[in-house]
């Protein structure tokens, strides 16, 4: 089992201080996680490790989803924050996150521009509250009082995601009159939205807990904290009415409420945006309508085609996920693939005409699943010229979550890249790579897998020569003996592999959880995977056992 | 109602500006004159580009050192656009960054700053330099500091905070890194806003309402945070204190004065701010349109950053020229590959960094002249200013972090320009004896700054 990290270098950072000048790759690979240090054994009965569980706040994805769905606000306000940390490569790091002015700054900016939007009409107040759209000047103070105490009740629940506390309600409305001594309703009613965006309760996912049922030490997420979790994973937005009916009725404190819940939330179309944006995050996709080729070189390629190659990847993952084999296998060779009528006359298919996108048959000899489509062969290329090797560190350290360390300390001094106008193919310009051994300790991992795919050009095309040259597109499985001899099979070989599947469920715990898990994880990350080896990488069993781990459904105990 | 404040300035102007201009005086007498301690250093810039520069374009020749002697020099090809304001400047060679320690680019950008180690946690072992002097020097003021970028987030930090970008840290616990403001309209707006005349009753009362709303926003931190474990209640008490210096900034606004103009609006629509969150890891996404207002964008956050000191919004701010993956693109100097393909991706390109780095002097040129510009009377905004320009190594090719090619320019704390200095006779050469040297001129006594093992004594030439 390859040294876990699927964000690729945040955790390697202090492997690379301390490592030794020399040691380069070898003896990272193939080498379990330290293991966790604990008397019990994860298998042991009763026992419980929740691992870590810091509080998370709402990403500018989540904000905007949730504004979207509290207020009906869709201007996406959030991408005005300032940026989050990578962390796991998700921008949803807990243990990254942390607040700057300029944070604390935009949140109150922000606030108040959505508080704006949310009451400036009659019809806007009335999505608050019906009866805010009627409320004017000549309203008696005991009837707008009442009104307001109403709205600002309906506001409070939705936006704190469970019920208010004593004198929580009160707080509020007390801010309101305030306001109202020395502004108009409508103004007064904005400010209580601008405070409860800005509040604690709503920009960060509190979980206080309360003691297990069941008597264990640790304690739980209550009904709703569970219904925050549950939504925020599956949704990425606050959660629905049947979610917080299910919170109040106690369906949550058990594990297989959660999961009947999980399971609902995962079937409905709502869960398709998560899934989407995960895989922008972890594919080189969400930027191919940027991508800028020589137009000489390369005249049938414009950004349009690659916004195409985007929507291709995101259409044929969600099919091969939601209605075809539902593995992570199947989507890495599945025999099809999704085009519209552009994109359809670039890759050089016929029959396919207009803009929707429809599904086509892949005859293999050329491309098969989704390492072999067009944007993930064009974006992972810089420029005009292909290099294997960011082709290569793209598979073996996303796709297969192994470790490559950046060249570092008497390495990097030797780092001389080659010269990209001399060799007429890339296999002999990065043929240094494999002559010498210092090169050799990381690229013998990374350059048999990007020199397998030089059939395709930096535009995603097939091509038979480079420079006139047939092009050897011979490779082999990174951590082991097994050679390849063109594109199909090389991706049919890395889909066999477990460490393809391991590293695909480690994505999506570090994603699901807003954390690097690490060796103290050790029986969440253990069962997970046992569980997505046993469904044969089947996706959606993948996100469900995520909900049904120790770290999902019980709370560490409290720092003091 | 906003209470009344005597700006500083306006002491200046008025009856004490004998007695506090004297020491301006002083600070141009020289060395070896009896006299008064000159007066602090008030103003802190640092100004970072990527890369480093040309001190060996492969045949061993240093394109960026000068030629001659400490007072009696001739700048070098790459400087040379600085010649205008020579006289406020220090040419600082010959220091290494042995506090960079870690990912080669990373390390260097943490460090220069901060003269730390990288962590575990991939960022710094301490504050930077910057938001230890605002804890002196921007009491008071709206904002502690100014952190601005262009073209920031490129490549593998895919417009996210990382250490690849970081160059800023709190002065707290965590050090926790700075997100840069990356939106030329939205500095604009949020530093400038309230200079519009047209702002005045809705103005106060909008105050008015934030008052009450982040006193509201306040007790829900406070009381939350007592109810939580250790390390969740220091997060909100991190979001608090944040809070509270929105609630200070509240009582303390901006006054137009002769000084203090609102600077000249840019049309930036043709520039995306955002555009790191397209980035690639490699920098195969070109947004050539972006690149290519990279000029105009620069000098409008130049222009930006200058009224920020001179209207006292703050007195600290840093400008980055994006961040050490640099992988955006020079249509204005027709170079079509990225910054770091030319620094060594591509194989190392000597004379295209030239060419990038000379422009870089050309734009430092614009910032230092355009401080020098506002006057405070008898001296210049500069003149009461440190202006730190630096980068996260020397060498591209190599990654070295020796010779590493530092500009100090201004007069505060009595930082005296027009010298270039070699340093190569000191003992110990390192850079953290820079940065507590500088914060020596705005009075912070620091007998070492960043990790103790890097520092000996303070630098002490910079006077």
């Amino acid at each position: 089992m390859p040294t876990v990290t699927p964000a690729g270098w945040t955790l390697l950072l202090s492997a690379l201080a301390t490592a030794t000048a020399t040691a380069g790759c070898i003896g990272e690979i193939g080498e379990p996680s330290g293991p966790a240090s604990s008397a019990l054994s994860c298998d042991d009965e009763g026992a419980i490790f929740p691992g870590r569980s810091p509080l998370r706040r709402l990403t500018r994805f989540e904000y905007n989803n949730t504004v979207r769905d509290l207020l009906g606000d869709d201007t996406e306000p959030a991408n005005a924050f300032p940026s989050e940390e990578l962390g796991n490569g998700f921008g949803n790091d807990a243990d990254a996150q942390s607040v700057s002015s300029l944070l604390a700054e935009t949140y109150s900016s922000v606030a108040e521009a959505v508080a704006l939007r949310a009451t400036a009409s009659p019809e806007a107040l009335g999505r608050l509250d019906p009866c805010a759209a009627s409320i004017t000047a000549a309203t008696d103070t005991t009837t707008e009082l009442a009104c307001a105490t109403s709205a600002i009740e309906r506001l409070a629940i939705g936006a704190f995601r469970r019920p208010l506390a004593d004198g929580e309600l009160d707080e509020l409305v007390a801010l309101q009159q305030t306001i109202r001594q020395t502004s108009d309703f409508p103004t007064s009613i904005a400010a209580v939205i601008e405070a409860v965006l800005q509040s604690p309760d709503f920009l960060y996912k509190v979980e206080l807990g309360e003691p297990d049922p069941d008597g264990s030490r640790f304690r739980r997420p209550t009904g709703h904290e569970m219904a925050t979790r549950l939504s925020y994973f599956l949704w990425g937005t606050q959660p629905d009415e049947e979610l917080l009916e299910a919170a109040a009725s106690g369906e949550l404190s058990t594990k297989e409420g959660v999961f009947a819940q999980a399971s609902r939330l995962l079937d409905d179309p709502r869960s398709r945006p998560v899934v989407r944006f995960f895989f922008d995050n972890l594919l080189p996709i969400s930027n191919l309508s940027r991508l800028e080729r020589d137009e000489e070189l390369f005249p049938t390629f414009s950004a349009p085609i690659g916004a195409f190659m985007r929507e291709e990847t995101q259409r044929f993952l969600e099919h091969e996920i939601f209605e075809g084999s539902g593995s992570w296998r199947g989507a890495l060779t599945a025999p099809y693939t999704f085009v519209n009528g552009p994109l359809a006359a670039f890759y050089g298919i016929e029959g396919v005409e207009g803009d929707a996108f429809q599904k086509v048959p892949l005859d293999g000899t050329q491309r098969a699943g989704l390492l072999l489509q067009g944007g993930m062969l064009a974006g992972t290329i810089h420029s005009n010229t292909t290099n294997p090797v960011t082709r290569g560190s793209f598979v073996v350290q996303k796709i297969m979550c192994f470790e490559i360390p950046a060249p570092t300390g008497e390495i990097a001094e030797k780092v001389k890249p080659p010269d990209p106008y001399s060799g007429a193919t890339a296999r002999e310009r990065f043929l240094q790579h494999s002559a010498d051994p210092t090169c050799a300790a990381c690229h013998r991992l990374m350059d048999p897998v990007g020199l397998a795919l030089e059939n395709f050009d930096p535009v995603g095309l097939w091509r038979d020569t480079e420079n006139g040259v047939t092009i050897d597109a011979s490779g082999g499985v990174p951590g082991t003996a097994i050679t390849t001899a063109g594109p199909v099979e090389l991706v049919t070989e890395i889909a066999k592999t477990e460490s393809v599947e391991l590293c695909f469920a480690d994505n999506w715990l570090n994603f699901a959880y807003g954390r690097t898990l690490g060796a103290e994880d050790e029986c969440t990350t253990e069962r997970v995977h046992q569980a997505f080896l046993a469904s044969g990488s089947d996706v959606r069993a993948l996100l469900l056992e995520i909900t049904q781990t120790d770290a999902f459904l019980y709370l560490p105990e409290r720092e003091e | 109602m906003r209470p009344f404040r005597l700006g500083r300035r306006a002491m200046l102007r008025g009856a004490g500006s004998i007695a506090i201009a004297l020491p301006w005086l002083e600070a141009m007498r020289g060395p070896g004159t009896a006299a008064a301690a000159p007066a602090l250093a008030q103003r802190f810039l640092a100004v970072y580009t990527p890369g480093g520069n040309v001190v060996n374009n492969g045949s061993g020749e240093n394109r960026w050192r000068p030629t001659g002697t400490e007072n009696d020099f001739t700048l070098s090809p790459i400087l040379a656009p600085l010649e205008a304001i020579k006289h406020k400047l220090i040419v600082m060679d010959g220091l290494s960054m042995h506090s960079a320690q870690g990912e080669q680019h990373q390390a260097g950008i943490i460090a220069w700053l901060t003269g730390t180690t990288q962590q575990g946690n991939g960022y710094s072992g301490g504050p930077s330099i910057d938001q230890v002097i605002a804890g002196t020097v921007s009491v008071g003021k709206p904002k502690k500091s100014i952190e601005m970028a262009v073209r920031w987030g490129t490549g593998k930090s895919h417009g996210l905070l990382h250490p690849i970008n970081s160059a800023n840290f709190e002065d707290n616990a965590d050090h926790s890194p700075i997100p840069p403001r990356l939106d030329p309209q939205q500095i604009f707006t949020d530093l400038f806003g309230t200079l519009d005349p047209n702002n005045s009753d809705e103005a106060k009362a909008r105050i008015e309402r934030k008052k009450s709303i982040l006193d509201y926003v306040d007790r829900r931190y406070a009381g939350l945070a007592q109810k939580l474990g250790a390390g969740d209640r220091q997060k909100l008490e991190q979001h608090l204190e944040k809070i509270r210096e929105l609630e200070k900034a509240l009582e303390s606004g901006v006054v137009p004065s002769a000084i203090c103009q609102l600077p000249e609006p840019v049309d930036t629509s043709d520039y995306d701010p955002a555009t790191g969150l397209n980035s690639s890891d490699d920098g195969s996404i070109v947004n050539t349109t972006t690149d290519a207002a990279i000029p105009k964008v620069g000098r409008f956050m130049i222009d930006m950053m200058v009224m920020a000191l001179a209207c006292d919004i703050t007195s600290v701010g840093t400008l980055q020229w994006t961040d050490t993956e640099a992988k955006h693109t020079f249509p204005w100097l027709g170079l079509n590959q990225h910054h770091h393909f030319y620094q060594h991706d591509g194989g190392f390109r000597p004379e295209e960094c030239e060419q990038i780095c000379t422009w870089y002097s050309g734009q430092h040129a614009y910032l230092l002249q355009e401080l020098d510009a506002v006057s405070l009377g008898d001296h210049t905004l500069l003149d009461e200013s440190v202006v730190f320009f630096g980068s996260e190594l020397a060498d591209p090719p190599s990654h070295s972090k020796d010779d590493m090619p530092f500009l100090v320019a201004g007069g505060g704390g009595g930082l005296r320009g027009g010298r270039f200095l070699r340093n190569d006779a000191l003992a110990d050469r390192s850079h953290n004896n820079l940065l507590s040297g500088m914060l020596g001129l705005f009075g912070i006594d620091a007998p070492t700054f960043g990790d103790p093992q890097f520092c000996s004594a303070p630098l002490s030439n910079l006077k």
